[in-house]
């Protein structure tokens, strides 16, 4: 080898050996956490975020109305209080008083409702408001209290509150109108953090707030480093250059969970893993027979995939949504793992040579195209011929999926879908028969007219105990109808350092570092 | 003029010119070929080349089974273990199955992308170089234009466009060997329109274009085979970054380019999956180096 | 001189232009609709209208072919269809660690390769120059991926010496510039060994060496200095290659670069991104190549009088 290598090499050690590690080095207080990611934020806006991980960022930096705790339960955050008309029409918040923004702003209903207003501005890219549109005016009561008037009920609104999305800007930053977007790009909030560098492609940097209103956390700054490759990742938290990663390869979660210097956290989320089948009248007709379709659901052994394909970063689905959310309820246990059972159902059903084509995306869920390598397997010791799975790229993946019922080519797809906050209304749009593509993305084509008019009353009631009992009675109708082959709620894994406490997670994928501090 | 020379070709491919005739006995065919097996590493490269070469045609001759037959239960097995030879990957597919299938693809994309740079690449070489003029200008100046991309970026670019897959992996890693062979066969050219000989065949009213065959492009071909064979190892490395990115051959088929980049994320579960199929590109880039300079050698000893 | 330096510059305006219009045509090979697939799948049909008119895709091709040239002139490379921000600030932010990691890289690989060439051709038919000469065609020959994932376990991994990705240790340059220096090293190599063999072979070399001059003298005044020449013309065009070369070495090693940009934006299908890197390296070869032709000039003396 050249000597000019060597020489750069021994140099090298020389240097490393004085420098360190390169995180914080665990001073009572904590200097830095660094955290690596995967994705590179697109854009900063809270407004026109859509990946979850860096709105999780965003939100150490703005704040909203109502907080999700690790629990999952709502907590006033920036709201003490709030109440909602009796007849539904609008809700009044109580602000809390004496907060300020970073840069010296008061905040008060004067800067929410700039923010509200914004998110409503036409013209302004806004993709999760979503059922925030239903919202006609916003009034500032006084400097505390602010009411949303809207044109019909919205029962998922606290939820909304809890987003990011409707997270509080300085007014001083969104002032301008609709072309500042660069301003938006360093966001100014009343949070725990704030932004104080990015290099696009490396890294975000923030630092404490040291005139936050809250409790203070413990780390000086955290930095969200940007590492797309899930192995390079598992490299910085193993040589000690990171102090939290998050999803790390699943086919090394038992190794990382052997070695005593890490912890790995299996957190609950609320991402539902699931085959849909293509009950349009473009697919196979045997397809539209619900005996069938429970049939496949009995010949798949989810628990045994879990333990041995996802090494357990996943609870199989014992209900049409994950438990964190609201107006979850059991529908009577998974279907558990009988091929007999499946065949001879299949049999009755007269579908013994049912033949399928089975297409899955690769690298975008936890050990998704292995999953469904397996469960390939599972189904063809039932009987059925399988024609795949095959996979695509994403985008050509959704492609393939989201089009209307007509133009429909495969019959059984995997995904996986989770809503942005703590609440079924998102996650049952999956059943609805309005939200067929392209209208929507409920890409079964599932249609059951009981569940469909149960669904929009739980989506227009104001009154808790009766939301929870009209999403209760459609999962156990579409349990029974067996609309996907109901897998698994994917955990959200994490890795730490033992030298780090603290660090939690939020049953909607989302870490929570903000109060971590050095062991 | 000053011409700029394509990143990857060696000047003593651009320098070793078809011999002048009285020269041209010590490099018959008979005598290159012996000066060719006395070059060692050339030997090597050959003897790696023929082992690829037969696992590639015959391999899944011999061994008929499907690649992608993936049994979880027996995932990253090490060589040796239970039959498998080179181990088992994330799906627990055999090592060796995956090779030999994979060499298919890639031995292939790289043949037929030199294959595209010489059918397009060497008759506008010639064109360029004998008859001059605005044909010389206009392929010299759109030889230019290929030559100012980095050859990776021009795939990437084209890929982007065309969409990923095996044809259009040919296309983009052909193009970037287009220009090297270009300039070869125009340096000939020129040189040999000078010579009596044509211009007594001019003369004698033959047709420019059968002089190109019969008599400008073989007195081209040592340069040309030099190049092809170095071409060749440059086309597998650039095929195989592209089904790195996952932009070639799309998973589960096997090509090594992508079993290498598919295996990023089993470092820590299995390094094997990553060093294998490295190494397999390795070797063959390697050998068609070893060969190109032998056959350099070989067919102009002046230069050693 | 200035004739010469005006001339060369003239004539790579042709050359800029085709590399321009290259770079249209190359987009406009997408299949299917491109405001499609810029607006995304998950948008209305009303959406995908008002990106087509907003981007001038429903003008006739000439029109467009127009559009585009013009605003290249005033540098406006169009907007990221990923982020909304002005594709010359995507690339501007990237590009600084981009070229840190070629001048890093062409360093390494042109003092490791001068000195491994002259070694070898001195030495010549020796083992050094054996082990000068395989090692060259290793590193021709050597997938960058591969080498750049072995040291990251090596190196990162097991000894804990370097940081295993990203950009803000600013030990972490090591790894990807020495991974990204080592094709070109084996070619500088390659070229240094036959050219000052060459040189060495000739008779002012001789003679030099029969009136008694240091061998080393010989060596670096005379025999360095005129293989000089045509080594310089490969280093400027190395650089362009190393620029091509970072596009794998920065994904594998995290580098915040121009190169990552390319393969994320393709993955995103971010096209104006993937059109501006595309004209950017193209461009840059272009007067790369430009600057060594007038260096070459300058320093060849033959050339003066043309």
């Amino acid at each position: 080898m050249s000597k000019r290598f060597l020489a750069l090499l021994s140099a090298l050690l020389v240097l490393s050996a004085c420098g360190g590690g390169g995180t914080g080095g665990g001073t009572k207080q904590g200097d830095k956490l660094t955290i690596a990611i995967g994705p590179d934020p697109d854009t900063l806006d809270p407004m026109r975020q859509t990946t979850t991980t860096i709105q999780n960022i965003v939100s150490m930096v703005v704040e909203t109305f109502v907080f999700v705790d690790p629990d999952g339960k709502y907590k006033p955050l920036l709201a003490t209080s709030w109440q909602t008309a009796a007849d539904g029409m609008s809700w009044t918040f109580t602000l809390k008083s004496g907060v300020k923004f970073t840069d010296g702003t008061p905040f008060n209903a004067a800067a929410a409702k700039a923010n509200f207003d914004r998110v409503l501005t036409a013209g302004n890219t806004c993709p999760l408001c979503g059922a925030f549109r239903g919202v006609q005016t916003i009034d500032a009561v006084d400097d505390t209290h602010l009411r949303l008037n809207l044109k019909q009920p919205i029962a998922p609104l606290l939820g909304l509150m809890t987003e990011v999305t409707f997270g509080f800007l300085s007014p001083l930053t969104i002032a301008k109108g609709t072309d500042a977007f660069k301003d938006q790009e360093k966001p100014v909030g009343t949070g725990p953090y704030l932004l104080t560098d990015r290099v696009k492609g490396d890294h975000v940097t923030l630092t404490r707030n040291d005139q936050y209103w809250g409790a203070k956390p413990s780390y000086k700054t955290q930095m969200f480093k940007i590492v797309p490759e899930a192995a390079s990742r598992e490299a910085l938290v193993r040589a000690g250059q990171a102090d939290v990663i998050l999803l790390p390869p699943a086919s090394d979660i038992p190794a990382l969970q052997a070695d005593k210097t890490l912890k790995v956290i299996l957190a609950p989320g609320d991402r539902t893993i699931f085959l849909a089948f293509n009950q349009s009248a473009k697919g196979n007709p045997l397809l539209q027979k619900p005996e069938v379709r429970r049939a496949l659901n009995y010949a798949v052994n989810k628990e045994l995939i879990v333990k041995s394909v996802l090494f357990g970063a996943a609870s199989p689905m014992d209900a049409p949504m994950a438990s964190s959310l609201f107006g979850y309820c059991k529908t009577g246990g998974p279907y558990p793992y009988d091929v007999t059972k499946a065949k001879q159902m299949l049999a009755d059903a007269g579908a013994s040579n049912l033949s399928i084509k089975f297409i899955a995306p690769t690298g975008r869920y936890i050990q998704d195209f292995q999953a469904a390598q397996a469960i390939a397997n599972d189904l063809t010791a039932a009987g059925v011929k399988v024609d795949g799975p095959k996979t695509s790229d994403w985008p050509t993946y959704l492609g393939t999926i989201n089009v209307p019922p007509a133009s429909s080519s495969v019959d059984l797809h995997l995904l996986g879908w989770a809503p942005g906050f703590l609440d079924a209304s998102q996650a049952m749009t999956q059943f609805q028969s309005s939200q067929w593509p392209s209208a929507g993305l409920a890409t079964s084509y599932y249609k059951n007219a009981e569940v469909d008019s149960l669904l929009a009353k739980a989506n227009s009631e104001s009154d808790p105990a009766a939301r929870q009992a009209d999403y209760c009675s459609a999962s156990k109708l579409i349990w029974n109808d067996a609309p996907w082959i109901f897998l698994w709620v994917q955990r959200f894994p994490m890795v730490t350092t033992a030298k780090v406490t603290g660090v939690q997670a939020i049953p909607n994928e989302s870490f929570y570092t903000v109060y971590a501090s050095p062991a | 003029m000053h011409m700029s020379t394509p990143a990857f070709i060696t000047p003593e491919a651009l320098g070793a010119p078809a011999l002048a005739p009285e020269i041209a006995a010590s490099v018959r065919p008979s005598a290159a070929w012996r000066r060719l097996v006395t070059h060692r590493s050339a030997v090597v490269g050959l003897a790696v080349m023929s082992i690829y070469a037969v696992a590639a045609i015959f391999g899944p001759i011999v061994f008929p089974f499907n690649p992608g037959q993936s049994h979880l239960i027996d995932v990253f097995l090490a060589p040796g273990q239970q039959g498998h030879l080179l181990g088992t990957d994330n799906l627990g597919r055999d090592e060796l199955l995956l090779l030999i299938y994979g060499s298919r693809y890639t031995l292939s994309l790289g043949l037929m992308a030199v294959a595209l740079g010489l059918v397009v690449g060497v008759p506008l070489g010639a064109i360029s170089g004998y008859f001059g003029g605005w044909a010389d200008i206009v392929i010299q100046r759109l030889t230019d234009i290929l030559l100012a991309f980095p050859p990776i970026v021009l795939a990437l670019g084209l890929i982007a466009g065309l969409g990923v897959g095996l044809r259009n992996v040919v296309i983009a890693v052909g193009l970037s060997s287009v220009p090297s062979f270009i300039r070869l066969v125009r340096a000939d050219a020129l040189r040999l329109r000078e010579l009596p000989f044509v211009e007594a065949a001019v003369a004698l009213g033959v047709p420019h274009w059968l002089i190109l065959v019969r008599h400008v492009i073989p007195n081209a071909l040592a340069p040309v085979i030099v190049q092809a064979t170095l071409s060749m190892g440059f086309a597998i490395l650039l095929a195989a970054s592209l089904g790195f990115f996952g932009l070639g051959v799309q998973f589960p088929t096997p090509e090594w380019g992508q079993m290498l980049g598919e295996a990023r994320n089993y470092i820590f579960s299995d390094p094997n999956l990553a060093t294998i199929p490295g190494l397999a590109i390795f070797a063959a880039v390697l050998a068609f180096n070893l060969v190109g300079d032998g056959l350099r050698d070989a067919l102009d000893p002046r230069l050693n | 001189m200035i004739t010469y330096v005006a001339r060369r510059v003239l004539a790579s305006v042709p050359t800029l232009w085709g590399v321009a219009t290259v770079v249209f045509v190359m987009a406009r090979l997408l299949p299917g609709d491109p405001a499609r697939v810029i607006a995304g799948v998950l948008a209305s049909p009303e959406d995908v209208e008002r990106i087509r008119q907003s981007m001038g895709l429903d003008k006739p091709l000439l029109v467009q072919y127009g559009t585009f040239l013009g605003s290249l002139l005033r540098l406006n490379l169009g907007v990221s269809a990923h982020t909304n921000a002005p594709v010359v600030e995507e690339i501007g932010s990237r590009l600084p660690y981009t070229i840190e990691l070629a001048v890093v890289a062409l360093v390494l690989a042109v003092s490791g390769g001068l000195l491994a060439g002259v070694a070898a051709a001195i030495r010549r038919n020796t083992m050094l120059d054996l082990l000068i000469s395989s090692f060259s065609v290793f590193g021709v020959s050597m997938p960058v991926y591969w080498l750049g994932l072995m040291m990251i376990i090596v190196f990162a991994i097991d000894f804990h010496l370097l940081p295993a990705a990203g950009a803000d240790d600013p030990a972490s340059i090591l790894m990807p510039a020495v991974t990204l220096a080592l094709f070109s090293l084996g070619l500088i190599a390659r070229m240094t060994r036959s050219s000052m063999l060459e040189v060495l072979g000739q008779d002012y070399v001789r003679t030099a060496r029969a009136k008694g001059a240091p061998f080393r003298s010989v060596v670096f005044r005379h025999a360095l200095r005129n293989a000089l020449l045509p080594i310089m013309t490969v280093i400027g065009l190395q650089f362009g290659a190393l620029l091509g070369g970072a596009v794998v070495t920065e994904t594998v090693f995290a580098w915040p670069g121009v190169g990552r940009l390319l393969i994320d934006s393709i993955f995103f299908r971010d096209y104006p991104v993937v059109q501006g890197l595309v004209l950017m390296f193209g461009t840059t070869f272009v007067v790369i190549n430009l600057l060594v032709d007038l260096l070459y000039a300058y320093v060849d003396p033959r050339i003066h009088y043309t």
